[in-house]
């Protein structure tokens, strides 16, 4: 049988199966076995020097004599960026937003790590950039990229829709105005000109809206007359909104901003960088004329 | 090829020609809802908001078709076929056989009813309801017993070792599967692991490693061992390597579940016992894959023309890779950059596709050959092609996903030079999707090989069967 | 040429080679090893969250920066040392505690369409991932989660953090239409889970269940009888959607890490 597969010498163990299986009697190549031998020394190294086995000694249980564990390495890896980040960071912790912005450099620092904390943090509900995000039901979050606010686009209030989160308010009014009162309000609303109909008045809007319509940022009201749409502009889109209000139980438009602070989301000086970051999307407003510095720093709203 | 010797044994082959036949077709169809899936991965529209068909519910479809229908069936006709021919004996018991055929058939069935329904346990590929694990616990052991009974009744003095191999995963997959699947059902189709957190990501994983290690390698090492020798006629290169590797790869696969869990929250010393013995594992595995390349050393000149054993050498270049690639992976520094990224699939893919597939086929193209008693297939040249297919398939596969995974990777742990990250998640999502579409063409063409495969394997068939019944030629086998 | 009897290995191997029952026990006894080293310990060891069942999670001890050991009734919500009692009264920060009724109505959910496929809900030890995801997890996190899902596979974020970083209306839009929201998305639409309500007696069951574990079940005072009646009331007339993200806002909020120290091993 083995005469038949002989190949340059070598027999086979003798053994036949199936007619023509075998085995030839070779050895294992060379580097194999001292690759074989390399391999059960390197697992008994690594295990001596890497935290390898569940067997306990004196000190807890056996750590490697490298003394390696997952969290240093992380701990060491992280000392690398602070060394970076460090300088700016320790500035951060104790400075205003509004001063933040007053400082080029520190600007330049915020607006780049603001990138990624708002493209995972916020994009979701913003959009990319802040252009906004919409579906079939209208607007998601309000756009932050254009100078329209809703709670005011100082740097200071900025900070507070992100850090205490905002839920604006409107009642529903289906069972306050007829179906033909909803229709005058909208198409007036839709037009831009909410003041044209006294029911503007008459039925209260002007407690939120305020007397010209343009909204109040205490509440976060919107501006009715500048065709910046919240939720959505169209006639339908408008009487929906009116119909059942917002935040205002079943139907109603829902407008939920997070509290990034209550969530423990994301950490002060993380949120002061968000701040920093959406008001230099242009639409940030310069504070008031009091603050010494503010006429040098202002920037150009859009 | 030298012909069948006449031996006077006549074996239980019939079962085996039905397995034959499942797996080339199970091959098609798991390769398919390969490529459905990653054309959704590709162009999300195209889960056509029908709930069966979403991503989360097709992808346990195709990994549960390819490993336990194709992979299973591949496994058993091989099974049955070089546990008889090796021990020159027949089935022990030829109906427990069926009832294996059958079973298993049963088990796919409800496979692919259960999976896009959302019936499932949420481990990977351990997804099935409770009662259709009971059934393959079942079906596997009726395989397992018929197995080892075989080889108890075998009329050779030696256990071949393909056998061994085909041993250690019958009773690896017995433990895996019963540990691993343990739960307390709450309906009929709905059940909870007893294990939860760590315990049971660790026993996950243990199973999840060594269903690759026992059933996708240890399986397709017998079967290597059966057909290389075979299709090239020569014996095995080196009796010594197949006993050392066995036994290294044996003891040595069950410790590497754990290289799967690295940094998570399982105490340091999992991970790195884990990673320590995965490099360790090179050796061994290069010894299969070295035995299995020196045996054919003497038969280069055969390549030429035998396309068959083109397979089953690209198999083992590929499964040299494969067990390279994945130490490499297993390693902290690795692990750390490849571990939920795009690498880890491709590593998968020039595993099942380039190793497991190629193997498969390799031995099913040998076996329709024997089985059907015929000396060539319905056409040589259509080998030809299914060979080059699956091949450019395979490697532009893994390509794309070494680009989008190692990309991945990166993109997601960058820092700018003001020491803050430097990319959006959704970046990486955008980022993915060329090499997605590239991915799809590669499954496509690997398909397109297994469909020209079942056809060629039909048509051989049906030609056998049409001179069969002329008489043309006698029945044998 | 070649000797029959001769033995190219050693008499063992020979011996197991001829003996189909000897060949079965020495892989029975292989293939055990390496599995049982790995998985038995850590049913026992500390620091893998098991539940002793006296309240002492297998001796795990957390220290603070100054090194005195902190209540593991900070890091696992203990209704009889919190000053919340019971689950309702539960609030993020308490420690890590069993699933409301409807949370796990959304966990079935969750599994059923294969999310842990494409999300991980597991996060590494490291500065990119603390800085994109949050804290790194413990092994406390998911003693309850029977079965766990880390994934293994981010086709999409890490979720392990995810409780509280959206609103529940931002969680209705996007998984209804993730690509009206996030245009680059890649995961599929899954407006349909609002059609459907929650299956409530298996929701119940599995409260049951989960009370019967024999590891790290939920404790009877938590889910007490009256407590299980009661959640069918709950549960009534809530859909898939609702209850997918009532799990989802509950995800990794449990414990309130503290700067300084050391939670893993
Ligand atoms: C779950 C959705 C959601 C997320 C996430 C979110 N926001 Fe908002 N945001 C809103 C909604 C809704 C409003 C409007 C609230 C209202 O109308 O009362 C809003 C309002 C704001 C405002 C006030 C806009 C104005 O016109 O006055 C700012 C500024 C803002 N968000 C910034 C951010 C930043 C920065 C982040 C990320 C850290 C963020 N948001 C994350 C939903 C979200
Ligand atoms: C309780 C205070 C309140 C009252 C009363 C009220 N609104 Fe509003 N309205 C709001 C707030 C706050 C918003 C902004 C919602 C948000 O973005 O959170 C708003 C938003 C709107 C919008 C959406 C604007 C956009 O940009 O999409 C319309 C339209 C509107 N109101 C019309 C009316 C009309 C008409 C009335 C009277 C019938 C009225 N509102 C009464 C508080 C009120
Ligand atoms: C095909 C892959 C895929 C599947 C399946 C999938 N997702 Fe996603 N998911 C993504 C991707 C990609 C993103 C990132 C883009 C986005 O926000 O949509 C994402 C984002 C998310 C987010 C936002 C996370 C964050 O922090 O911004 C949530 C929540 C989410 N998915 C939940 C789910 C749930 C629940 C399921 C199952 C019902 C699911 N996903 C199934 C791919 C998927
Ligand atoms: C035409 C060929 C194939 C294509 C197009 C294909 C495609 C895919 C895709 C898109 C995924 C999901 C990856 C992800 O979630 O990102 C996947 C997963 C998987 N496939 Fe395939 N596949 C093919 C063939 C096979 C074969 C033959 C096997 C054999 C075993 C296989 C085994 C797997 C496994 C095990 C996974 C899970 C990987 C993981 O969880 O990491 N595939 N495949
Ligand atoms: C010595 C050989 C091998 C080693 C050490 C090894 C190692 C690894 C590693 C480190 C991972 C990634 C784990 C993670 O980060 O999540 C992995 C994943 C995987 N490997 Fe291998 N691999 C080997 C051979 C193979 C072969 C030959 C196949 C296929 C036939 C294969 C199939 C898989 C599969 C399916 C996964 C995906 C698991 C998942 O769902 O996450 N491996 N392997
Ligand atoms: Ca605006
Ligand atoms: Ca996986
Ligand atoms: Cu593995």
């Amino acid at each position: 049988m083995s005469d038949k597969h002989d190949a340059g010498g070598v027999t086979t163990t003798g053994h036949v199966w199936d007619d023509d299986l075998g085995d030839f009697t070779n050895q294992p190549p060379k580097w194999w076995m001292l690759g074989l031998t390399a391999s059960a020394i390197w697992c008994v190294v690594y295990f001596l020097y890497y935290p390898s086995f569940p067997i306990s000694s004196a000190h807890g249980f056996f750590k490697g004599i490298a003394g390696w564990t997952a969290i240093a390495e992380m701990d060491a890896d992280t000392t690398i960026v602070d060394e970076v980040r460090g300088k700016y960071e320790a500035k951060l912790k104790g400075m205003t937003p509004a001063a933040i912005l007053a400082d080029s450099e520190l600007t330049e620092y915020v607006t780049r790590s603001g990138k990624v904390l708002f493209g995972d943090n916020c994009a979701a509900c913003h959009g990319t950039n802040g252009v906004g995000a919409a579906d079939a039901q209208g607007f998601i979050a309000p756009i932050l990229r254009d100078d329209d606010w809703l709670y005011g686009g100082k740097i200071g209030d900025i900070y507070t829709s992100i850090s205490a989160g905002r839920q604006g308010v409107m009642i529903a009014h289906k069972d306050v105005l007829s179906a033909a009162e909803i229709d005058t309000l909208a198409n007036a609303v839709a037009a831009g000109k909410p003041t044209s109909t006294p029911l503007f008045t008459e039925k209260g809007c002007v407690v939120c809206h305020g007397p010209d319509g343009k909204g109040l940022a205490a509440m976060g009201s919107a501006n009715l007359t500048d065709s910046i749409w919240r939720f959505d502009g169209s006639v339908e889109g408008i009487k929906r909104t009116i119909t059942y209000g917002v935040n205002a139980g079943p139907d109603a438009r829902v407008a939920v901003m997070p509290s990034f602070t209550a969530a423990g989301k994301l950490s002060d000086t993380e949120i002061k960088k968000l701040a920093v970051y959406v008001y230099k999307f242009g639409g940030g407003q310069a504070d008031a004329p009091a603050a010494p510095a503010a006429p040098v720093s202002a920037p150009a709203a859009k | 090829m030298e012909a069948t010797q006449a031996t006077p044994v006549k074996y239980d082959m019939e079962v085996v020609r039905w397995f034959t036949i499942a797996a080339a077709i199970y091959a098609v169809v798991g390769t398919l809802v390969g490529v459905i899936i990653a054309s959704e991965l590709a162009w999300p529209f195209l889960n056509l908001d029908i709930p069966y068909i979403t991503f989360g519910r097709l992808r346990p479809l195709h990994t549960n078709a390819v490993i336990f229908a194709f992979g299973g069936c591949t496994l058993f006709a091989t099974g049955f076929y070089m546990v008889q021919r090796t021990g020159a004996t027949k089935l022990w018991s030829n109906g427990l056989a069926w009832f294996t055929f059958w079973g298993w058939n049963l088990i796919i069935v409800c496979a692919v009813l259960a999976l896009p329904l959302g019936m499932t346990e949420g481990k990977e590929y351990a997804e099935l309801p409770w009662i259709v694990d009971i059934m393959i616990a079942v079906v596997w052991l009726s395989f397992g017993l018929n197995h080892m009974m075989t080889v108890a009744i075998r009329k050779t003095s030696h256990i071949y070792v393909s056998n061994w191999f085909t041993m250690s995963m019958i009773v690896m997959i017995t433990y895996l599967h019963v540990v691993n699947s343990l739960a307390i059902p709450v309906s009929l189709t709905n059940s909870y692991s007893v294990f939860s957190g760590v315990q049971d990501a660790m026993v996950q994983w243990w199973w999840g490693h060594n269903a690759v290690g026992f059933y996708l390698t240890a399986g397709f090492l017998g079967i290597m061992y059966y057909f290389v020798p075979k299709q090239s006629g020569r014996p095995v290169f080196s009796y010594r390597l197949s006993v050392l590797h066995f036994w290294a790869l044996t003891f040595g696969y069950v410790w590497l579940g754990s290289h799967h869990l690295q940094y998570t929250a399982l105490p340091d010393w999992t991970g790195s016992l884990g990673a320590a013995v995965s490099l360790a594992m090179i050796i061994p595995s290069w010894g299969g894959a070295m035995n299995g390349m020196m045996t054919l050393s003497g038969a280069w000149d055969k390549l030429r023309t035998d396309y068959v054993l083109r397979f089953l050498v690209v198999a083992l270049a590929f499964y040299a890779m494969s067990t390279f690639e994945g130490p490499v992976m297993s390693l902290k520094s690795v692990n750390a950059l490849s571990h939920y990224t795009d690498w880890t699939v491709g590593h998968v893919h020039s595993g099942a596709l380039g190793w497991m597939a190629m193997v498969a086929y390799g031995a099913l193209y040998h076996m329709v050959k024997k089985l059907w008693g015929v000396e060539k297939m319905y056409s040589d040249s259509l080998v030809n092609v299914h060979f080059w297919l699956a091949t450019i398939g395979t490697v532009i596969y893994i390509v794309a996903l070494w680009v989008s995974g190692i990309m991945q990777g990166l993109m997601w742990r960058d820092y700018d030079e003001y020491g803050t990250l430097t990319y959006t998640f959704v970046e990486s999502v955008s980022a993915m999707h060329p090499y997605y579409v590239m991915r799809m063409v590669g499954g496509l063409t690997f398909t397109l090989g297994a469909a020209i495969a079942l056809f060629n394997i039909v048509m051989t068939v049906s030609q056998a069967s049409a001179k069969r019944s002329s008489g043309a030629v006698p029945a044998k086998a | 040429m070649s000797d029959h009897d001769k033995i190219y290995s050693t008499k063992f191997q020979d011996k197991i080679e001829r003996s189909t029952v000897l060949m079965f026990v020495v892989i029975a006894l292989a293939v055990a090893v390496g599995g049982i080293v790995e998985i038995v310990p850590l049913f026992y060891v500390p620091n893998t969250g098991v539940n002793g069942g006296d309240g002492t999670y297998n001796g795990t001890v957390h220290k603070d920066a100054a090194g005195n050991a902190i209540s593991m009734d900070k890091i696992v919500w203990n209704p009889e040392t919190s000053a919340h009692k019971t689950l309702e009264d539960w609030l993020p920060g308490d420690g890590v505690r069993p699933y409301k009724p409807l949370e796990l109505a959304g966990r079935a959910v969750y599994i059923r369409e294969g999310c842990y496929l494409c999300h991980s809900q597991q996060i590494r030890p490291f500065r990119d991932e603390k800085d994109r995801y949050g804290h790194y997890s413990i092994a406390e996190e998911s003693m309850y989660d029977h079965p766990f899902q880390w994934g293994s596979k981010r086709t999409g974020p890490d979720l392990a953090r995810l409780g509280g970083k959206y609103s529940d209306e931002w969680h209705r839009r996007h998984l209804s239409h993730p690509r009206d929201v996030v245009p680059e998305s890649v995961m599929p639409n899954y407006f349909w889970l609002a059609d459907g309500n929650v299956n409530v007696a298996e929701t119940v069951q599995t409260m049951k269940v989960m009370t019967m574990m024999p590891f790290n079940p939920v404790p009877k005072t938590i889910y007490t009888d009256a407590y299980i009646d009661g959640a069918a009331a709950q549960l009534e007339g809530k859909t898939e959607m609702e209850a997918l993200i009532a799990y989802l806002q509950g995800l990794g909020n449990h414990v309130k890490f503290e700067e300084g120290v050391n939670y893993r091993d």
